[in-house]
């Protein structure tokens, strides 16, 4: 009986003491603890247009929702929803693109930079993500100002968790100096990733005339804010060697599986995805189409059709800005249909989705050289950009042949003689044609709101956020607040949390 | 145990009693229950002094050969023995006392050890099986609701097959579970929500408790806390409710019980009574002229004129107020369940067998459940020492189109409420498609379905086969040790199936989901026994045990997005890049041992020690150990001293427990994702959006409680009172942080929460005589819960947001659980709105609502006999809560609300004073007015304070006469009715229960299945 009990009894102690493979069971058998850095790269890339789930999450709300038709390249009737038209707000519409970027490609870039830094074999993979870091943080802080910079992504990494927003100033100060490291760093002699790199295929001739191209971008911005600094580091990028032709352009590459993580963002909102193109969603606005016409734009029939797919230039037909189903009635064409949209061959899902074009580069050295930035010869690099815009929709499968090209920069000649306006007008009018044609409206924005080409007449629809003026900025996420009292400082430095604040570099 | 043996001797002894020859009478009668007139049967007859005796028959009635003058004794399990000397007469009837109104009540407590109530150093309530099958709930947890102090019981609004969220005593934990452990017969089951809705829409998939059949249940105890339920250790930090099946009977041959249950189930609001119903549809004051403008769902059109206009679909339709939109969608649903139980014995062995039916159909069309369970319990014994009990149950579910509930897509319920004035469901219905198939879109937001196609084209299927299996052998060693062994597993296999159809508008393509899980729990258990009396006054009952705990959790599925052949739903026909495929495979352990000792002196002092020490493989080896002790103490006073004489009975009981809780397997370090490839280049990113934590250690639950049990007034008034503090530390939370860290939540140990409250029950036998009576029963309970620290020096944790993304669920320092946090107006100094330069109200600061949690539960439950007819109903509340509607912000800013009224045709000049601190005196048109409004979360919280009708029966048991000479031993037929009223409620169209998640986030809503009533009848036979 003492026999059995003590048995029973050891039995049962001894049950809670084997625990010795407990660590080895906690070991999640689904997911890698690491992986090879080119996966890493290859899909960071891809977040930067994309985002997780959604392939067109904040591309639809960021680049059509609020920037396509706030600088009036597109419109939509439906002010409801695309709410850029009218300058109302919502939430989760203006925040999209902040909420997407951070967990996504910043947070898998920042880890990739500091994964990559600890092997020197990997300094060019180190120098992709360095730049395409600057890509993403350059387009976080034009679209909303002081955003989380060095401490952003850094929740495993560092433990932060609330990370600190850095003034604007700071961040291009840094994006600089970090284009210029990275693009120093690249080397030859290292490992070079290739199918993971769906920019350049591991063409480092290419990454460092596309880095100093965004260098250059970035440099201009700050034309008004910080006109020597501007000056320096446009002259850094130009002597470092831009864009050379349409082949360096910057622009990430897809294909056509039919799966979201496979395809173009824009594609995938305009077409297979969510169809808004065809769906009479958004259109191209009034503004635009007039201007294309005017200025005999063969990119017309390329990136423009009626709902039928006619084509014909007579026929094309923009939104005004700020029509909503009332006014359309008051029109003399009250079918949506017959508006021109975004052409079908526009949104394959394979197409490229550009970051920087050639054509930008050029015209941007065209601008330093009219400020005595750098030298050159102005003309020459304007007219060299305007086609190369022309040029760029090949991408587009729309082969506009040269001569065409070129009868279209005669049309719209460089004013060589005029004043500088004139010449700003010039280039950014073209700059606002580009970034149209090649769905790029965030940076259109962005350059539209430095320079004010080409003029737009803003609309005062009722309930609007900004007292009929064109917004500044995206308003910030409205989560932010009660989890990050940082943004606090923020809002203290660059002013209220509003669409008509403007950002650093945008000085009045 | 205890019951079978006795039953056995019984038996044994009854076989004796037919040999003896005696001169004797035979005495005949009748044992029933008093006050009930109810047949017991299997009560022993015994006559005294002897080992003789018999059992009742089904219908009460025994036949006995005895000798005059001898004295019968009269038993039966839960009641009072009785006795009586045989006289002249040759029938004895006798009707046997409830032991429910005595002092020795038995209760089942952690390990399903049964024990006497006075024993106990803590609070324990029971819910008999029989209270929760006339009035039944598809979901068993409902039923709790309003019937046991201090148990918070809410569901989601998704109607039948949603989960249900019980909380005992508060919420411990921020983001871990707070939900109580469900074991039945001694097996702990998983009651994990196997899917619910976020701010981005979902649909609540139901738990594991919502599976079980009310049919089967003897009693339901509720262990409130860990001082009850520490035995059960890191498990039971919140409490544990143990749910025991009925067993085989030691009944005359085989007893059969068939049960049928028919509700109907109609929308409890028909209309929704603070829409407005005098401007149509359209924006800016216009009535539609085109489709384009038609295509809206704002209702801020013309004022309504009855006069033809153009709707989405091009048809003309009268501009009129369309009042009926919800009884034109909704249906009338329906539950009808059936239940067959066969009972019996043999000589060593009793059964029980039982099957059910159950087929709802929801009150939206095309959704509904069905469920059957099967339970077989055997209970066997074999030889004298040994004996084993079984028991099986399958429960089978199959669940159609679970409701989607927040967010518009693929959600029928948003997309009705969302209506505009002037449009009916009937013209939706009638224009569900263009010429390719695909939805046509009905307003100018994508998102929003037509509420048939949600219904009857999305498709959102289940199914779940589950076991659950009890093998419990004990042996008794001598009289006074035992040891016990055993086995419990759950096991369900789970699939669903969800598919966006083709041609949706946000999703032309469509795409589907195919979700397989398999999940496992095993425990096997050791446990021994030793109870022994030392002298006449000292006891001491002893438990030494471990148990070795292994869940495993299997999980694959694929699915895509974007069919290739249009309307052919089959993942053949998504491209193979498209698809997407996971498989996942989690195991957890948790290895134990555990002891607990009792000592009593005199039957009225008893003190208990517990302990348990779990060790876990989801925290790191530094931390993975833990121990849980607890100590208890009970005296009653009643029998340890002469009280005064309407003191019947009174006891006081104290006690202190700990208890604790780990984590999920796998949140100590980071992981990455596979994501498939692109252009031959394979993907992989941080897998997870939160931060992981490899010091996380388990966290600690510490209660302390103190309560008396009294009974006054000839036992007619019973008090049941508590008191309690509940303190967790070290929380392991995983926080919403601000995801500029790359990250959406972190996980760490946070610091302190408190809960503090009381429970009260009181029971009054108001009237008894032998035809009627009254019977009065009150509950209470109040929770004041405290955030008391967080993680260093933070102040504010978020843990939800509403899709509105204007309101919020945090846990802020200092404030009770889960406050609702929002935007409200900007204000000057002296408490002015104040309007920006164009007119419109400002958005000002994040401020604290209240709690989403309701600190105050109530319950009165009143039931009437006459003879065999019975009233009772039940009236349930909870106060002290808010609610943010999301239902109303959106109906709002669609000029759905009567409060958009005002300023149709004038305009509004808002009251309150510019940015420069002038009165405001712009006027500005009413819909962007009050489309502001919608960034300003002040105007849609709502106390969420409630009063209800729950539940009413009136049931009818036939006398026994009437099928004296059928086949029949008993017939009761009743009519039931549940949430028949909302006698108070201060929220406007919506019901202030609703919630379309059973998270810890409680206190937002939007666009749940609207509330419903359902009446119907109840038949019992048995034969």
């Amino acid at each position: 009986m003492i026999r059995r009990i003590f048995l029973i009894t050891t039995l049962l102690a001894t049950l809670g003491a084997c625990t010795k493979d407990f660590e080895k069971i906690n070991v999640n058998p689904n997911t890698p603890s690491s992986v090879p850095l080119d996966y890493l790269l290859s899909q960071s890339t891809l977040y930067i247009p994309g985002s997780a789930g959604d392939p067109g999450y904040k591309a639809w709300r960021a680049n059509f929702i609020y920037a396509s038709t706030v600088i009036q390249q597109m419109s939509s009737v439906e002010v409801g929803f695309y709410r850029g038209t009218v300058y109302t707000y919502q939430g989760d519409l203006s925040e999209a693109y902040f909420v997407n970027s951070y967990p996504n490609s910043v947070k898998n870039l920042v880890n990739l930079i500091t994964l990559a830094k600890a092997d020197p074999k990997n300094v060019n993979i180190l120098s992709m993500a360095r730049i395409l870091r600057v890509v993403e943080m350059a387009i976080l802080t034009d679209l909303y100002g002081d955003v989380p910079y060095r401490e952003a992504g850094l929740g495993f990494l560092e433990g932060i968790f609330s990370p600190k927003y850095d003034a604007q100033k700071d961040i291009y100060a840094d994006m600089l100096k970090e284009l210029d490291e990275s693009i120093k760093a690249f080397n030859a002699g290292s490992y070079i990733p290739k199918t993971a790199d769906f920019l350049y295929a591991g063409d480092l001739e290419k990454w460092k005339r596309g880095a100093n191209s965004l260098m250059l971008r970035l440099a201009m911005r700050m034309q008004k804010v910080d006109p020597a600094a501007a000056q320096s580091w446009a002259k850094k990028a130009i002597d470092g060697g831009i864009m050379a032709s349409n082949d360096d352009t910057f622009a990430i590459k897809f294909s056509n599986t039919g799966a979201g993580t496979n395809s173009n963002a824009n594609s995938w909102n305009l077409g297979a995805g969510r169809g808004i193109a065809n769906g009479n969603n958004i259109q191209w606005s009034k503004t635009f189409i007039d201007a294309m016409k005017a200025r005999k734009d063969p990119r017309l029939t390329v990136v423009s059709a009626l709902k039928n797919g006619d084509r014909t230039v007579a026929r094309q037909r923009g939104i005004p800005p700020g029509t909503d189903p009332t006014v359309l009635k008051t029109l003399d064409e009250t079918n949506l249909d017959n508006y021109s949209r975004v052409a079908p061959n526009m949104y394959l899902l394979e197409n490229p989705f550009f970051i920087m074009t050639h054509a930008e580069a050029r015209l941007l050295k065209a601008e330093a050289i009219e400020r005595g930035w750098a030298t050159g010869n102005a003309k020459a690099e304007f007219d060299a950009g305007q086609m190369a815009g022309v040029k760029q929709l090949t991408s587009y499968g729309g082969v506009i042949p040269d001569a065409e090209a070129a009868a279209y920069n005669t049309a719209n000649p460089y004013p060589a003689a005029g004043s500088l306006d004139d010449k700003m007008n010039a280039i950014h009018t073209e700059m606002w044609l580009i970034t149209g044609t090649t769905l790029n409206h965030i940076e259109g924005w962005s350059n539209w709101r430095r320079t004010g080409y080409p003029k737009l007449t803003p609309v005062n629809y009722p309930g609007n956020e900004t007292n009929g003026q064109i917004p500044r900025r995206l308003r910030y996420p409205q989560g932010e607040p009660g989890i990050n009292p940082n943004i606090q400082e923020a809002i203290t430095r660059q002013g209220p949390d509003l669409f008509t604040t403007r950002v650093w570099w945008d000085k009045q | 145990m205890k019951t079978n043996l006795l039953i056995l001797r019984v038996i044994f002894l009854s076989l004796l009693s037919t040999l003896s020859l005696a001169q004797t009478v035979e005495v005949r009668g009748r044992v029933t229950e008093d006050g009930q007139g109810t047949a017991i049967n299997g009560a022993n007859v015994l006559i005294k002094g002897t080992t003789r005796g018999t059992l009742t028959n089904d219908k009460g009635e025994y036949t006995i050969q005895v000798q005059k003058g001898a004295t019968l004794k009269f038993s039966s399990i839960g009641f009072v023995a009785k006795e009586a000397v045989v006289g002249n007469s040759t029938t004895i009837d006798v009707a046997l006392t409830s032991e429910e109104t005595t002092l020795n009540e038995v209760v089942v407590t952690a390990l399903g050890i049964r024990k006497e109530k006075k024993a106990l150093g803590y609070s324990v309530s029971e819910v008999k099986g029989e209270e929760l099958v006339q009035a039944r709930t598809v979901n068993l947890a409902n039923n709790l609701q309003g019937r046991v102090a201090g148990l918070n019981v809410a569901n989601t609004a998704t109607g039948p097959g949603g989960s249900a969220r019980i909380i005992i005593r508060g919420n411990g934990s921020i983001s871990g579970n707070n939900q109580p452990l469900i074991v039945v017969d001694g097996t702990p089951i998983n009651n994990d929500n196997l899917g619910s809705a976020g701010m981005w829409g979902g649909g609540d998939s139901g738990d594991g408790i919502s599976s079980l059949n009310p049919d089967e249940i003897e009693t339901i105890s509720v262990l409130k806390g860990a001082t009850a339920a520490a035995l059960y250790g890191s498990r039971a930090s919140n409490g544990a409710i143990l749910v025991t099946t009925k067993g085989g009977k030691a009944n005359r041959g085989i007893g059969v019980e068939v049960n049928s249950n028919y509700v109907a189930e109609d929308l409890l609001i028909k209309r929704f009574k603070d829409y407005q119903y005098e401007y149509g549809m359209g924006s800016n004051g216009i009535k539609p002229t085109t489709i384009t403008e038609a295509m809206t769902s704002n209702s801020w059109g013309a004022r309504l004129d009855g006069s033809p206009t153009i709707q989405f679909d091009g048809q003309l339709r009268p501009y009129s107020a369309v009042k009926d939109n919800l009884t034109n969608f909704y249906r009338t649903g329906s539950t009808f369940t059936n239940s067959v139980a066969l009972t019996g014995a043999t000589e060593n062995i009793t059964y029980r067998l039982s099957m059910n039916d159950l087929n709802n159909k929801s009150i939206i069309p095309n959704s509904g459940l069905r469920r059957n369970n099967f339970a077989l319990n055997l209970n066997a014994n074999l030889g004298r020492n040994l004996s084993i009990v079984t028991n099986v149950k399958y429960i089978l579910e199959k669940t159609k189109n679970r409701p989607r509930l927040s967010d518009s897509p693929g959600s029928a319920t948003y997309a009705v409420n969302a209506m505009p004035t002037s449009l009916g469901v009937v013209a939706l219905e009638g224009s569900q498609f263009n010429p390719d198939g695909s939805e046509k879109v009905w307003s100018d937001n994508i998102y929003i379905q037509n509420p048939y196609v949600a219904a009857y084209n999305w498709k959102q299927e289940d199914k779940k086969g589950r076991v659950i299996g009890v093998i419990e052998p004990r042996y008794n060693i001598t009289d006074w040790l035992y040891v016990r062994g055993r086995l419990g597993f759950d096991n369900f296999n789970y699939r669903s199936l969800t598919i966006t159809p083709y041609g949706t508008p946000f999703q032309l393509r469509g795409g589907m989901s195919v979700n397989n899980r398999n999940f496992t729990e095993t425990n096997l258990e050791v446990l021994l026994g030793l109870n022994r009396k030392f002298g006449d006054a000292f006891g001491v009952n002893v438990l030494l045990g471990g148990n070795l705990m292994k869940q495993v959790y299997q999980n694959s599925s694929y699915g895509g997005s974007n069919f290739n052949i249009p309307f052919f739903y089959d993942i053949s026909n998504i491209d193979p890049a498209a698809r997407s495929l996971s498989e996942n495979y989690i195991e957890k352990r948790i290895n134990s041992v555990f002891g607990s000792a009792e000592f009593s002196y005199n039957s009225y002092l008893f003190v208990t020690a517990t302990a348990r020490n779990d060790w876990f493989s989801t925290l790191s080896p530094a931390n993975n150990s833990i121990l849980y002790p607890s100590v208890g103490a009970s005296f009653v006073v009643s029998e340890a001293f002469k009280l005064p004489n309407f003191l019947n009975y009174l006891k006081l009981r104290a006690s202190w427990a700990q208890a604790g809780g780990d984590t999920d397997p796998y949140n100590l370090s980071l992981y990455y994702g596979l994501a498939g490839a692109h252009l031959g280049a394979p993907l992989a990113q941080i897998n997870g959006d939160r931060v992981p934590n490899s010091n996380l250690q388990p966290l600690t639950s510490t209660t302390s409680e103190a309560g008396l049990e009294a009974r006054v007034f000839n036992n007619r008034l019973g008090i049941d009172f508590a008191v309690y503090n509940r303190k967790t530390t070290n929380d392991i939370v995983g926080a919403t942080i601000s995801n500029t860290s790359g990250y959406n939540s972190a996980l760490f140990n946070v610091g302190e929460i408190a809960n503090r409250g009381i429970e009260l029950l009181l029971n009054y036998r108001v009237a008894t005589s032998r035809d009627f009576s009254w019977d009065a029963s009150f509950n209470m309970g109040y929770n004041k819960s405290e955030v008391v620290s967080l993680y260093g020096d933070l102040k504010t944790l978020r843990v939800d947001e509403n899709r509105t993304r204007i309101a919020y669920i945090h846990q802020d320092v200092g404030l009770p659980y889960s406050q609702v946090k929002g935007f409200t107006y900007k204000r000057d100094a002296a408490g002015n709105v104040v309007y920006d330069s164009q007119g419109y109200p400002m958005q000002g600061n994040l401020v604290n609502f209240g709690t989403g949690v309701a600190p105050t539960t109530l319950g009165l439950n009143n039931s009437f006999r006459y003879k065999g007819v019975g009233l009772s109903f039940l009236i349930d509340g909870k106060f002290g809560a808010v609610i943010y509607s999301g239902t109303n912000a959106y109906a709002n800013n669609r000029g759905l609300l009567n409060t958009t009224l005002e300023g149709r045709e004038t305009g509004i000049v808002g009251q309150g004073v510019n940015e420069k601190g002038e009165p405001n005196t712009v006027r500005v048109p009413a819909q962007q007015y009050y489309q502001r409004l919608f960034n300003i979360a002040d105007p849609f919280v709502y106390s969420a304070d409630f009063l209800k009708l729950r539940q009413v029966i009136i049931d009818y048991t036939l006398p026994a006469r009437i099928y004296a000479r059928t086949p029949f031993k008993g017939i009761s037929v009743s009519l039931v009715g549940r949430n028949l009223a909302i006698l108070m409620k201060h929220t406007p169209n919506i019901d202030p229960e609703s919630t379309y998640n059973n998270t810890n986030a409680q206190g937002l809503e939007l666009a749940g299945v609207p509330p419903t009533r359902s009446m119907g009848l109840n038949v019992n036979l048995k034969f």
